[in-house]
This record gives C-alpha cells, structure tokens and sequence, in this order.
C-alpha cells in the first residue's frame, strides 16, 4: 500500500438551514486504498460525497484531491482530475443504450480515435457484452448498477466513490460487483471509497472503515476495531447488533 | 426633480397591480415548478373579458372581477386538468412547448376575435385625480394600487392560514411528502393554477380603469411577470412586492427620461442583469 | 444513430430528394412568385433545422430565431450600405455578431443547474426586444426601411435579378444545416449534449462541463441563422426592424418540436409541410389571415405536445424500421 495521500478533507462542515449534515470531518484517504464510508441513515454519508464531488459546497473547511485545492471547484473539473462517482438512487441516461452511455464516460480522457477502444474494454472488463446495445431504461436494478459504475470507470478516475452500488442485489450480483471492484483496485490501482449499508460488501472488499453518525466522524480504523467500537454500537442501535451480519441478535 | 418625483409615484402605483399579477405566475410557479408562458395573455384576455363585459352589460370595471374572475378561475382549471396535468411527468420542454402552444392560441385568437385596434372601456367611475402637493395623482390608479395590496394581503392570510392555502404551501415545499399526508397534489396544483388565474382577472379589471387593450400587450405583461418573479426569487410575497414596485418604477423612469418606446425594453435589461448576477433572485428561498 | 445512412435505400432517397430539389426552380420555370414561395419554404427549413442543433440536441427551448436573423440581416445589409462590403463577407459577420449576442444570453444561463424555462423565457422576448431597439436605433435606419444599394445582378454584392440564385444559396445553407446536425450528433458534443439533457448532475460527474458544452451548440445554431439572415437581407432587398418578427420565431420553435427535436430531419419535414402548406394557402387565399395560421400552428402544437412528443418524425422512424428491418422495436433486457 503507497503511502501518498491522494484525499484529505479538514474540518469539512456543510448546513442546510438549522441542520448540520456534515461537521467537521477531518479524513485521509491513501491511494490504492479501498475504502468504506458507514454510518446510520442521515449520517450525511450522500451529502459528504457531494460535497468531495463538488454538488455541493461547504460551508467551512477545505478538500484536498492529489494535493489540488478542490474546495470550489466545479464537478466536471473533479472528474477530469481524476475522481467519478456513482449516485444512490441511479441516475442513467435512460434513453440512451449502455454503450453510449459508457462512451461519455470515456471522453473524458480519450479522443474520438482511442474512445471506442476504451468503451470496448470497459464493457469487456464488467461483463455487459450482452446487453451493450439495451436502452439503460429497460435494465433491471442489477445491470444498472453495473452500467453506473462501468459509466464512472470510463472516465479512468484515480479514485473512485461508490454510493450504495450494493443496495437491493442479490447475493450473486453482489458477489459478482464484489470481484469486479477487488479486480479493478488490483489492476489499475484504483482508489475506491464505499458507502454502504450491505454490510458483506463492506467487510469483504475495505481496509480501512470510516463511521460517520449525524454528520461526524466518529471511528475509523480496520473492519474489526470498528465492528467492536462501542460508540458505532451505540449509533446504529442501541446495542447487540452484529455488524459482520448486519442482523440484531 | 418634481418630474422624477411624480414618475416615481405613478411608478409605485403601477408596480402594485404588477406585483398582483407576478402573484398569480408566483402561485403556480411555486406550486408546481411549470411557468405558464401564457400568464402574460390571461391578463390581456382579462383585459378583453372586461372590455366585453363592460360594454355588453354596462358593468364598471372595477366591479367585473365579480364575473371575470369566477370566468379565469374555471379557464384556469380547465387548463390545467385539460393541458398541464398531461404533461407533468414529461419532459420540461413539453411543458413549456404545452404553454407556448397556449399563448400562441390565446394571442391569435384574441386578435381574430377583436382585431388589432386597441379597446377602451368608456368612463368607470372612479374617474378623476387628487393633487398631493404639486403631484398629481390619477384616482383610478390609486385605488387599483389599494386594492390590488388588499387582494395581495388576503391571499397572503389564504396561504397561511386556510386549510388550502396550507395544503398549496406545503406541495411546493415537498410534493411528496404533502400528498402522504393526505392533500391532493392535483386538486391542489388545479386550485393553484386557478387561483393564479383568476388574480390575473381583477389585476385585468383594475387596468381596464385607465388603460386600453389591444393582442400586443400580453408579451408585455409575460415579460413584466416573469421580470418581477426572478428579481425576487420564490418564497416571500414581501418580496414580491418589493420587486413589483422596483419593476414599476424603472419602467416609469425610462418612459419618462429615457424613451417611451424604452418601457419594455427597460425590465428586459433588469431581467438579464439579475440573471447574470443573482439567479436566485433578491429574497429567494431555493 | 441515424438509421437513413446505414442503408443503400435511405443513400439513394436522398440523392433522389436532393436531385429533385436542384430542380425545382426549373419545374417553376418563369413564375417568380413561385421560386420566392419555395426560397421561402427553404429558408424555414434552414431555420429549424439549425434550431434543431440547440432545441433539439441540447434540449433547450429557443425562441429567439428571428433575432439571429434579423441581427445578421441588420449586420450584412448596414455593412453594405455604410461601406460597401459585399454581402459575402458581411454574411460571416452576421453569423458572427448573432453567435456574440447569443453569448450575451447564454453564459449566464447556462450554468450549471440553472433551470431550461429561464432560456426559453429570456429568449421569447428577446426578438421583441431588438425590434423595439432597431426602431430606435436611428443611426443603422430606426423604423424606416432601409433600402440596400441597388445592382442588377451582381455577383460581388449578392444581387440577382431572379429569385433563383437565393433558392440555391438557401439549399446550400440547408444541406450545411442538416451535415452539421449529424456531425454534432455522431461526435463527442453530441454525445456530452445528449448525457447532460438525460442528467446534469450525472453528465458533470463524468466530466461535461455542461455550460460550455450547451454553449457550443449556441454558437453552431446562431452563427448559423446570423449567416443566413445576410442572404435574407439581399434577397428582399432593404432592412427593416420588422424582420424581427415575434410571432414567426414562435413557429420555428414549433416546426422544431412538432417535426421532432434531436431527429436531423424532423424539423425540415414539419417545415415543408407545414410551411409548404401555408405558403400554399397564402397564394391561394390571399394573406389576410396571418393570425388564423399561427392559430392552426397553436392547435397542432398542442395536439402533437399531447399526443406524440417525439414528434411526426418517429411516424416516419417507425415505418421506415418496420420495412427494413421487420423488427418489432424494443426487446426487454433484464
């Protein structure tokens, strides 16, 4: 593991009216790391990532990417310095085919003479050969999620955020978005960040855990030493929850 | 200086009766995130309800709204359940195409029907000026500008504190979350959408007392509308208010100093300048 | 993307639609009225299908198509009145001063998560606008028309003595109008256009910069018009502020979207039919009835709006797919 820095965010602090979704979250991210970002519901997990991505913009504190100041800087600037990213609730180009819709992902660094190589790889590399040719409308959940993050690998990201790419699979799609990722952080040594409630995603694939609750960073560190915090048990219930599992009791 | 003086008050009294029609646009804006493009043409076709309604039946103008506006209610209403509804899940630019289709219709039928030459109602009996120092002022248009804040102040109380007017604030804010707690997100953006016409019928009577109408005007009073809608955001009725008398007195400023020609092309000028700078408007909320 | 090329059928009907166009000044033959009608037909067509490039491809509502050309009119026409510059050049120029204003209009619009309805508003009383300031512009001509200076049949100053050498110019202008549809489309623009008009949030986290990439569609569309407003301008022959015409900006907006935004040849079939159709009309009625023909263009944008958003293009999409390809359209992937 290379011990660069590739993002750090200090005191990052955002507010929307008298509520406070995120609050002075200092976080490091190495690169080639992959990383999980958990915590309750309304932890502000979403509004961190779009504050990193640029959706959004902080109220106080400061976010460095690859040593760039990206604190205001616009999202399609983000990406072209190397960071994409996928939403919770999947946004597809629905009318347009998946091949097309990877393809804006991959103009991103490629010119029209390398692009159709590039979305070639991408649709080899996440298995989506069948249905490269389907209007992203007419996919099931699972093939979307995989569009979404075959979309957002094209754009070829030094770090890439996943926003609950796991939610509503089954155990096999799972597993199988699981390898993809492990595969791609092996070859490219890409940097991911995770969001997730699925908690078997988060134990397989993270090194390092982050726990956000009502918007600040309370425990970080390796899967178990998080799994057994006692300030995370108390955050998702009110104890006796078994994180390996994700099920009380 | 007593020129400028006297521009700025018939200014502010004008802005009123825009800021009342800005009101309706504001509702339904609001309401249901759709510009009616066709707002502008309502308030001419108000004008020209008037205009029929006063030289059939002998009715002053101020006292039409008692018919013109139960009349743009139902119009509104019909509108909307007949148009808008239809296109609510569809692409922004259908909704929009659905209004411009509407004002297209409006202005070409109201000049079919009426011709180009501008229409006039014969004396209303609010006729006459008042003298304020060395200002005069027109009686008709002092009390269409009392009479529009009044309307202004009443729909205020409506939306704060009346079950419906609640259930209108409460589907702008999050349509969502209204319609689980029971309010009809339809019925509510149709009573929007009629509420917002119907104020266009009194803002039509009012201007019927001094003005003349002819199929130009509706661009006009769009223009005016959306004007006043961006200088002040959504969200504070205050504000718009504020905007309706800032509007009213730069267009009586440049008809005054600059060219009477000028009047439209000056709130187009304020209406680009606050997009550049402040989109958000000057009390906006989102 | 587009089905027409990729058959030997499509090819050969349009080499056969465009020879049959080249001669259609000659089927006329002498009646100048009628070659104007058909100019005029064309230059709709022109219009909407460089209206296609922003309307259509970027999804934004334009109704400022008059303005373009009534700036490149204004542009070509006071060039040559003031200093004798030939129309050819004063032509770019137009295209040139109507893409500036347009930026004036679209760079504070088109920022990101600035929402579609402030353009199509800004731009609907944009044509209305510059009509009143032309009329009080005395110096380029104010209300009065302006007349060009006169040649007869002049190459150098784009002055014919028939009406047939503006027909060509304009079909010129469309085929530039239809090829740039396509290249756009097929290219990274078109792809950046199509993403950000599906998702902006999403488009921008995959690096379109969605301001610039609409603006770059701005600039094609009104450099487009500016150009063709300079042969408009020696075709009539004078410039007047009228020519920023409020109601017929409307109907290219419309002839764009009841042809079919995004399909290259939706907007030029709503306008020969539609305008074809009026045209028709008009010679037959006589021109009272200007307000009855917008009034029919309301009712059929409405009924299409309603009923077949994608426009009258994809009745043509469908048919054509059907006898190609007997395909049933849309399998279902899960």
């Amino acid at each position: 593991m290379s011990s660069e820095t590739i993002l750090k965010t200090s005191q990052l602090t955002k507010c929307f009216g008298n509520l406070i979704a995120v609050k002075n979250v200092d976080l490091e991210i190495q690169r080639g790391e992959i990383i999980g970002l958990i915590g309750p519901n309304g932890a502000g997990k979403t509004t961190f990532f779009n504050l990193i991505t640029g959706l959004e913009i902080p109220d106080k504190g400061k976010i460095l990417f690859k040593n760039h100041d990206i604190t205001f800087m616009s999202p399609h600037r983000i990406c072209k310095l190397g960071m994409s990213r996928t939403f919770q609730v999947t946004r597809s180009f629905g009318e347009m085919s998946v091949e097309d819709a990877i393809r804006v992902g991959a103009y991103n660094r490629r010119g029209e003479k390398e692009v159709q190589k590039k979305v070639d790889w991408v649709i080899e590399f996440f298995d989506l050969s069948d249905i490269r040719r389907s209007k992203c409308n007419d996919l099931g959940l699972a093939s979307l999620r995989q569009v979404e993050v075959a979309r957002a690998v094209a754009t070829e990201p030094d770090l890439l955020l996943l926003d609950e790419a796991g939610a509503g699979l089954t155990g096999a799609e799972l597993f199988k978005l699981m390898a993809a990722l492990k595969k791609l952080n092996q070859e490219t040594r890409i940097t991911l960040c995770v969001v997730e409630h699925v908690m078997p995603m988060v134990m397989g694939l993270c090194e390092r855990i982050f726990v956000l609750d009502a918007g600040e960073l309370i425990a970080s560190g390796n899967p178990d030493k998080v799994c057994n915090n006692q300030r995370v048990i108390e955050a998702y219930l009110g104890g006796g929850i078994s994180l390996e599992t994700g099920f009380t009791g | 200086m007593d020129v400028m003086i006297q521009s700025i008050l018939n200014g502010m009294l004008m802005g009123c009766i825009y800021a009342l029609i800005a009101l309706g646009l504001s509702l339904i804006f609001g309401v249901m995130n759709v510009v009616n493009f066709a707002h502008g043409n309502f308030v001419m076709l108000s004008m020209y309800f008037t205009f029929w309604v006063g030289t059939l039946y002998k009715i002053d103008a101020v006292l039409s709204p008692l018919i013109t506006f139960p009349l743009l209610f139902l119009f509104g209403i019909l509108v909307y359940y007949g148009l808008i509804s239809r296109t609510l899940r569809e692409h922004y630019t259908i909704q929009i195409a659905v209004t411009v289709g509407l004002m297209t219709f409006l202005g070409a039928i109201t000049q079919l029907i009426w011709q180009a030459r501008p229409r006039a109602l014969a004396y209303s009996f609010v006729q006459g000026t008042i003298q304020f120092g060395s200002y005069t002022i027109a009686l008709s248009r002092l009390i269409s500008a009392i009479i529009s804040l009044i309307i202004i102040m009443v729909i205020s109380f409506f939306l704060a504190r009346t079950w419906p007017g609640r259930a209108i604030r409460a589907t702008s804010d999050d349509s969502s979350a209204a319609s689980l707690m029971g309010i009809d997100f339809q019925k509510t953006y149709a009573l929007a959408f009629g509420l917002g016409s119907g104020l266009t019928a009194i803002a039509g009577g009012l201007l019927m007392t001094f003005q003349q109408v002819d199929p130009t005007m509706g661009l006009r009073f769009g223009l005016l509308s959306f004007c006043i809608l961006a200088l002040a955001g959504l969200g504070s009725i205050a504000g718009l208010v504020i905007s309706g008398l800032i509007v009213g007195i730069s267009e009586s400023l440049a008809m005054s100093f600059w060219d009477p020609r000028a009047r439209t092309l000056v709130i187009y000028l304020i209406f680009i300048l606050v997009l550049w700078l402040r989109p958000r408007g000057l009390f906006g909320r989102k | 993307m587009n089905v027409f090329k990729k058959t030997n059928i499509g090819k050969l009907l349009i080499i056969f639609l465009i020879i049959f166009a080249l001669f259609i000044p000659f089927i006329l033959g002498s009646n100048q009225y009628q070659v104007l009608l058909a100019t005029t037909v064309l230059l709709y067509g022109v219009m909407a299908t460089s209206w296609n490039i922003i309307g259509g491809l970027a999804g934004q509502l334009d109704f400022a198509a008059f303005a373009y050309l009534g700036l490149g009119a204004y542009t070509s026409g006071t060039l040559l009145i003031r200093f004798n510059l030939t129309p050819w050049i004063g032509m770019i120029l137009g295209g040139v001063i109507a893409a500036g204003f347009a930026l004036l209009i679209g760079i504070p619009l088109f920022r990101f998560r600035i929402k579609e309805v402030w353009y199509a508003l800004t731009t609907s009383a944009l044509v209305e606008i510059l009509k009143v300031s032309f009329n009080m512009w005395e110096e380029v001509g104010g209300p009065v028309e302006r007349c060009l200076p006169y040649f007869s049949g002049s190459l150098l100053h784009m002055r014919f003595t028939s009406y047939i050498p503006y027909y060509y110019m304009m079909f010129a202008m469309l085929i530039i109008a239809l090829f740039l549809n396509q290249r756009i489309a097929s290219s990274k623009l078109g792809y950046y256009l199509k993403a950000l008009g599906e998702d902006e949030s999403a488009a921008e986290v995959l690096g379109v910069d969605t301001q610039t990439t609409k603006l770059k569609a701005l600039l094609c569309y009104s450099f487009l018009i500016g150009m063709t407003g300079g042969i408009y301008a020696n075709m009539y022959g004078y410039i007047h502020p009228s020519f920023f015409n409020g109601q017929e900006t409307t109907k290219i907006a419309i002839l764009g979207i009841v042809g079919g935004r995004g399909i290259t040849y939706g907007p030029l079939l709503a306008a020969l039919l539609l305008v074809g159709a009026q045209e028709y009309l008009r010679a037959s009625l006589g021109g009272e009835f200007s307000g009855l023909y917008l009034l029919i263009y309301a009712i059929i944008l409405i009924i299409v709006v309603l009923f077949k958003p994608r426009g009258i293009a994809t009745f043509v999409q469908d048919a054509y797919k059907k006898i190609i390809t007997g395909e049933v359209k849309n399998k279902d992937v899960v």
